[in-house]
């Protein structure tokens, strides 16, 4: 099962929980929580609501949510320099994103993507892969779980 | 008088320190002030676990009020009294540091911090880290002077006003010109987040006061959850703050506290009061 195999009962699985953080988070309706919401562009996250979102999802789903992650992860095995230059993402960085954040709709992914701007590709449903695949490495990691 | 580690510093003494988990210190309120506030107790916990995470990460970033999930507030503090102040760190991290923190008094607790978290910044941006490091190096070992805060902050509201029993909502001109600034921060002078929640609380006192009440009962602070400071407030702004009662029983009620600069959400934060 490669990391970006995350099957829609997974998701859904997480989708409630996630949901309810995110609005409580943003001061929202959780009506407006849905899976292809982008959390800037149409909730209006910024940076301490991404703080606040994490530190919420580690402590209801008892996972570890490194900061930074999403991207490392999307970069793959690609280079820092493969990944971006000069700030703007390259091709080769694109195809990656456009394949590890397949939950995000295709059409957002525009190139030229500034490095800075690929939080912006994030969704409610992103959240809601990054929490499965935290469990998993839980589920998987020898010895005691986290806290 | 130089206001810098004066005017707005809570921490006299660190007692205990594991760098990056966990730290104990006091602070003596001076015996000559009229009154200290719940919520500067609450920064000098703040403060405490600073210092644990500035030394952790020597002295380069620093963390800056982000983030409460709770504050409960248990008892008043006097003048004179000396704050036992401790935090844990839950994380530490480049970007961020989570903690939970107390302050007791001859044992008793007084306020209890749970799920805070601040955003690290780079410590050259607020403060001399040289000047820091020669702080925390005085504070392990000798401790500071007790008892050179001596300005009792006052940041008065305007324009108060509001539906009796549901809402209230009031001006507060923060000052261009205050001894805190000087000391929060010495290179970026910022409104101290502590403050502002003081003015906010202020203002659900005055909401509180026209809720439905008995004789010799009366609407008294709990906690506030989910406190979120966005941005930093720089002297001279102008801040529109508006509490609005939630929810309503015969021995609790909750209000929704927004702070804004125009349209610029600046703060938000959620209010337990009890009935007692």
């Amino acid at each position: 099962m490669t990391i970006t195999n995350i099957t829609q009962e997974q998701m859904a699985a997480v989708f409630p929980k996630v949901a309810e953080i995110m609005a409580g988070a943003l001061g929202c309706d959780a009506e407006k929580i849905k899976p292809d919401a982008s959390l800037i562009d149409d909730l209006g996250a910024e940076s301490i609501d991404f703080l606040d979102i994490v530190f919420r999802l580690e402590r209801a789903f008892k996972v570890k949510i490194p900061r930074g992650k999403i991207v490392e992860e999307a970069r793959g095995d690609l280079s820092i320099a493969q990944f971006e230059q000069d700030g703007v993402v390259t091709e080769a960085g694109l195809a990656r994103l456009r394949h590890f954040l397949n939950e995000v709709p295709a059409d957002r992914f525009k190139a030229p993507l500034k490095s800075a701007d690929i939080p912006r590709l994030f969704t409610v449903a992103t959240f809601c892969a990054l929490v499965v695949r935290r469990q998993r490495e839980s589920a998987a990691a020898p010895g005691p779980q986290p806290a | 008088m130089d206001a810098h580690f004066r005017a707005f510093t809570f921490v006299d003494r660190i007692t205990e320190l594991d760098p990056g988990r966990q730290i104990r210190g006091r602070y003596t309120i001076p015996v000559d002030v009229p009154n200290f506030p719940a919520t500067l107790v609450t920064e000098a916990v703040g403060q405490l676990a600073a210092w644990a995470a500035m030394a952790a990460l020597e002295f380069k970033s620093r963390p800056v009020a982000g983030l409460a999930t709770h504050i409960d507030f248990l008892t008043s503090v006097q003048p004179g009294q000396v704050l036992e102040l401790s935090a844990e760190l839950e994380t530490l991290e480049e970007d961020a540091v989570a903690y939970h923190g107390n302050a007791q008094v001859d044992g008793r607790p007084v306020i209890a911090l749970r799920d805070c978290v601040g955003p690290m910044l780079p410590l050259e941006q607020f403060d001399d880290p040289h000047a820091i490091r020669e702080r925390f190096e005085l504070l392990r070992h000798h401790g500071a002077l007790p008892g050179t805060w001596g300005n009792v902050t006052n940041l008065a509201l305007d324009n108060v006003g509001g539906q009796h029993g549901e809402s209230a909502h009031a001006t507060l001109h923060v000052p261009n010109q205050a001894p805190f600034f000087a000391d929060h921060f010495p290179r970026r002078p910022v409104l101290p987040g502590t403050l502002l929640m003081n003015s906010n609380l202020e203002l659900v006192a005055s909401l509180a006061a026209t809720l439905p009440a008995s004789a010799g009962r009366r609407w008294v602070l709990r906690r506030v959850s989910d406190v979120k400071l966005r941005t930093f407030t720089p002297p001279g702004g102008t801040l529109q703050i508006e509490a609005k009662l939630t929810q309503l029983s015969a021995d609790a009620a909750s209000v929704s506290l927004e702070t804004r600069e125009g349209k610029r959400m600046i703060a938000s934060a959620r209010v337990r009061l009890e009935y007692a």
